[in-house]
């Protein structure tokens, strides 16, 4: 094994051409992966990814090269990689040993690696079972269960040094429902930043009903209708729309590149003053939390907008180095193979005064949104879309027919400003968000909230 | 690490894994570099080098497959990886279409995959590439002021597969290509645009069409309006049309027929498209970037005609889904990675180019919509086919465009749209693995 003295020794080697910063992330991650389908165990896979990359920016510019081979030879190899690409510059490693203190912590009641394949196997049955008992239309199901132990060690030349472990455990049911010549699906997914102790008591059976329910009531949906329209946004129906909205636009890699419409807008109204919003990874045992990011920053709680003014945006040291400030934790990556990038953790607007039964009272006519599905943002002019999982038609202030095929586009500071109404209630959802070909495990959260006018686009 | 180094450790895995009480067992090992040259303001912005090395075991006892992959390729680790694929293997559901092939009777093909010359072009010249298509997309218009990404990549890359029913093939491949998404700015507004190109070989490249391509889309959508909810006819470029592909590919996966997931199950020889549409996929395909000698579990690769003349001909096989059915595997047993086992999948797939040109398919249409971008593509359903997206792109009015437009939605279901398209162009583009010539259909539900 390598010590401290064999990283320092790389890390000089890599900055032996000059540059202003070096760091080496150590990674070695253990994944398990289990999918039943067609009600068989079809596919267990265990695997061992092990890994280094070595990291120089010289002059705002960065230079990165990885390996699976980690002996010093190896290391060495690629940091003279990376040093023949660098320019000659300044580059000098502080050797000191410095530890940054966490805020958040992570909680682990079942380590996955303790858990015995047959028991993981039982969840996905579990699964499995409830969906298809739901009902006889469901007429496939698929269950995937998933865990990852992440190693992670971190030395930069700014004499940090950060050992971290995450482990995270998810679970995912799809269900296939089929009426005639109908076919419909229904998908659920929970994980956590946390062990296997997430399927406690009848988890796995919940997420499986849920799935298929919807699965079966979607076979019977009606279009949605198109136009313009007031959309209420339930709590439960997860936070896409905050993620893709706003949450890109103020990731600080955007915002320099002014690929945002929110850069340069800090202290600006860009909300309604409804509207608060925050990115923290210090949340127990949620699937975007972490204690370290990827570069050996604490993460944090950050708040991006404050009553509809935006305060600051999401940093990772490069970014942050470039404004002569401190990185906001947010320097994520998706495993040794990738440089870190600004990315979001868990993010959510913050809850409101109204009471979420009311706002649908309030509402004429439109549309209330119980599931969104996935979105996309265009960050240079701040339109996004996203899918509507499960959507209802309001009519007079009651909830009325359950609609398919609706996705609404609107536009973030758009859409954000015009936001009237904010409950007082909160819900989450997971997911892996996907940027620059890296993803990383995110939640987003809301409360139920009203947008007086979206795009909705169905079938005419 | 050299070639006879991955050859060894995947013959040594099969070895190990026998011992070990495998009835049959596979090993399946890869070596890849990989460049990339990131270009801002004509300075680099990251450069990234890479060696990846991983493999891959699956082991089959009693009709049960057990798979486990490892990057540390350590013969301690190695053992590890085969231990617990052997433990992995019991406790999956057994099945006795569960095997694995055994070498072809022809041998394989050499489909010169590999350009030497591409690992050989100094760094230096890689890097004015990517600056060149910079240069390229600013020259095109003054308004092009900003670069989202300006890219140079290449990678090369080792396969090597070997199973204890005397499979033992190895190959080697490279590629090369460059993409650019580029900012227009004017009265404050901003519109991106973008452009790539990905070949065989390194001469294959032209800065100067990339560069103009994505200043030129940037260019165009400034200024776009929204319109108001109509049913007109719309055109999808090569790019937007491949993404479309893209949704029906699962459907053409027999692993989905099989399980009732498939809006083209139990379709074979009937009508599924209109008569203009042919779909191929073909992992022979010259220059094709996924083309290769054998498939992910070493069954030779080969052209399979999937739609032709819009009746659906075949679905694509993996040795799995093959013996299910009781028909040959089309040679689609596809790894993304040493990290997966072999799943049904595409090589090169593409709709064929029809005879017109994209000028014609243009000037017939009275009112419609030219799509040039879509967003939330990874929204619609493959299972059901419904798809609603968020589109942008240029007006066409009289046979001519008019205004570019922004904001809108378009849905419907891959099986009617299929059906209704009424033009196919000449101009079939590659977009790495997959490829559409620009497509027209009569008549869809813009909202506004």
């Amino acid at each position: 094994m390598l010590d401290n003295k064999d990283f320092d020794e790389v890390l000089d080697t890599a900055l032996s051409n000059g540059g202003d910063f070096g760091e080496i992330f150590l990674e070695r991650k253990k994944v398990t992966g289990i999918s039943c389908e067609a009600n068989r165990i079809e596919r267990i896979s265990s695997g061992l990814d092990v890994g280094a990359g070595v990291r120089v920016i010289s002059g705002g510019n960065t230079y990165y090269a990885y390996t699976n081979d980690l002996s010093l030879e190896g290391l060495r190899r690629v940091a003279q990689k990376v040093a023949s690409a660098g320019k000659k510059l300044k580059g000098e490693v502080i050797y000191d040993m410095r530890r940054p203190e966490v805020r958040g912590e992570q909680y682990v009641e079942m380590r996955p690696d303790k858990v015995q394949i047959d028991n993981k196997v039982d969840i996905v049955w579990r699964a499995n079972n409830r969906a298809r008992s739901v009902d006889q239309r469901i007429k496939q199901v698929a269950v995937g269960y998933g865990d990852v132990i992440q190693k992670v060690f971190i030395r930069n030349s700014e004499g940090l040094y950060v050992e971290d472990e995450r482990v995270r455990t998810r679970l995912v049911v799809n269900s296939v429902a089929v009426d005639g010549g109908v076919i419909q699906t229904g998908y659920e997914a929970a994980g956590g930043f946390c062990g296997f102790e997430l399927f406690a008591e009848d988890f796995p059976e919940e997420l499986a009903e849920k799935a298929a329910r919807r699965a079966v009531s979607m076979l019977y949906a009606k279009n949605a209708p198109t136009g313009k329209m007031p959309v209420v946004v339930a709590s439960e129906a997860g936070g896409t729309m905050v993620h893709e909205a706003c949450g890109h636009g103020l990731e600080a890699d955007l915002v320099q590149k002014k690929l945002s419409v929110y850069a340069g807008k800090r202290g600006e109204k860009v909300a309604s003053e409804l509207v608060t919003v925050i990115d923290d990874a210090t949340l127990r045992g949620k699937y975007g939390s972490l204690r370290y990011d990827d570069e050996g920053t604490p993460g944090q709680k950050t708040v991006l907008i404050k009553d509809g003014v935006l305060q600051d945006y999401m940093f990772d040291y490069l970014r942050a180095m470039n404004e002569g400030r401190a990185s906001t934790g947010n320097g994520r990556r998706e495993s040794y193979q990738d440089r870190p990038i600004p990315r979001m953790t868990n993010t959510y607007i913050s809850p409101g005064k109204h009471d979420p039964d009311t706002i649908v009272k309030e509402t004429h006519r439109g549309l209330l949104v119980k599931k969104m599905g996935g979105g996309q943002v265009n960050t240079t002019n701040g339109d996004f879309v996203f899918e509507v999982a499960e959507g209802y038609l309001i009519e007079n202030g009651k909830v009325g027919s359950l609609v398919k095929g609706a996705t609404l586009t609107g536009n973030g500071p758009r859409v954000l400003s015009i936001i009237d109404m904010v409950g007082n209630d909160l819900g989450y959802a997971i997911g892996t968000c996907g940027k620059d070909g890296q993803g990383v495990a995110v939640s987003d959260a809301q409360p139920t909230i009203r947008i007086p006018e979206l795009v909705v686009g169905g079938v005419l | 690490m050299q070639e006879v180094k991955i050859q060894e450790i995947v013959q040594e895995a099969v070895e190990i894994a026998q011992k070990l009480g495998a009835s049959q067992s596979e090993a399946f090992c890869t070596e890849s570099r990989e460049l990339s040259v990131e270009i801002r303001d004509q300075e680099i912005d990251t450069l990234k080098i890479s060696e990846d090395t991983g493999l891959g075991v699956r082991i089959l006892i009693n009709d049960r497959m057990g798979f486990a992959f490892t990057s540390d390729l350590s013969s301690r680790a190695v053992k590890e990886a085969i231990r617990t694929a052997v433990n992995n293997a019991k406790k999956v559901s057994p099945d006795s279409n569960n095997f694995l092939p055994a070498p072809p009777d022809g041998g394989y093909k050499d489909y010169q995959i590999y350009d030497e010359n591409i690992e050989k072009t100094p760094l230096r010249q890689k890097v004015e590439f990517a600056q060149e298509v910079e240069r390229c997309s600013r020259a095109f218009d003054r308004r092009v002021s900003i670069t989202e990404s300006c890219a140079y990549q290449d990678a090369s890359y080792k396969v090597a597969l070997a199973n204890s029913l005397g499979i033992g093939a190895f190959y080697k491949g490279a590629f090369c290509g460059s993409y650019a998404q580029v900012v227009a700015q004017q009265d404050g507004e901003s519109q991106s645009g973008f452009g790539m190109q990905f070949k065989r070989n390194f001469r294959g490249l032209d800065p100067d069409a990339l560069g103009r391509e994505a200043a030129q889309k940037a260019i165009r959508m400034l200024g776009a309006k929204d319109i108001s909810t109509q049913r007109a006819a719309v055109i999808f470029d090569p790019y937007i049309a491949t993404n479309f592909l893209g949704i029906i590919t699962p459907a053409l996966s027999a692993e989905s027929v099989q399980k009732g997931k498939s809006l083209l199950g139990g379709k074979l020889g009937q009508e599924v498209a209109s008569p203009l549409v042919n779909i191929i996929d073909d992992g022979t395909l010259k220059e094709g970037l996924l083309t290769a000698p054998f498939d992910g579990e070493g069954v030779a690769s080969q052209k399979t005609v999937l739609v032709a003349g819009g009746t659906l001909k075949s679905y694509l096989h993996n040795t799995y889904t093959a013996a299910k059915d009781g028909v040959l595997s089309t040679g689609n047993g596809i790894r993304n990675s040493f990290k997966g086992t072999p799943e049904v999948g595409t090589t090169n797939i593409y709709i064929e180019p029809g005879e017109v040109s994209r000028e014609r398919l243009i000037s017939e249409v009275e009112k419609g919509l030219y799509i040039t971008q879509v967003m939330g593509m990874h929204t619609a359903n493959p299972i059901s086919g419904d798809f609603s997206v968020g589109v942008s792109g240029l007006w066409i009015e009289k046979g001519e465009f008019e205004q570019p437009v922004r904001g809108v939605t378009i849905a419907g279901n891959m099986i009617d749209l299929l059906r209704a398209i009424d033009g196919v162009a000449n101009d079939l583009t590659f977009f790495v693995g997959q490829g559409a010539p620009t497509l027209r259909v009569s008549s869809m539900t813009i909202s506004g």
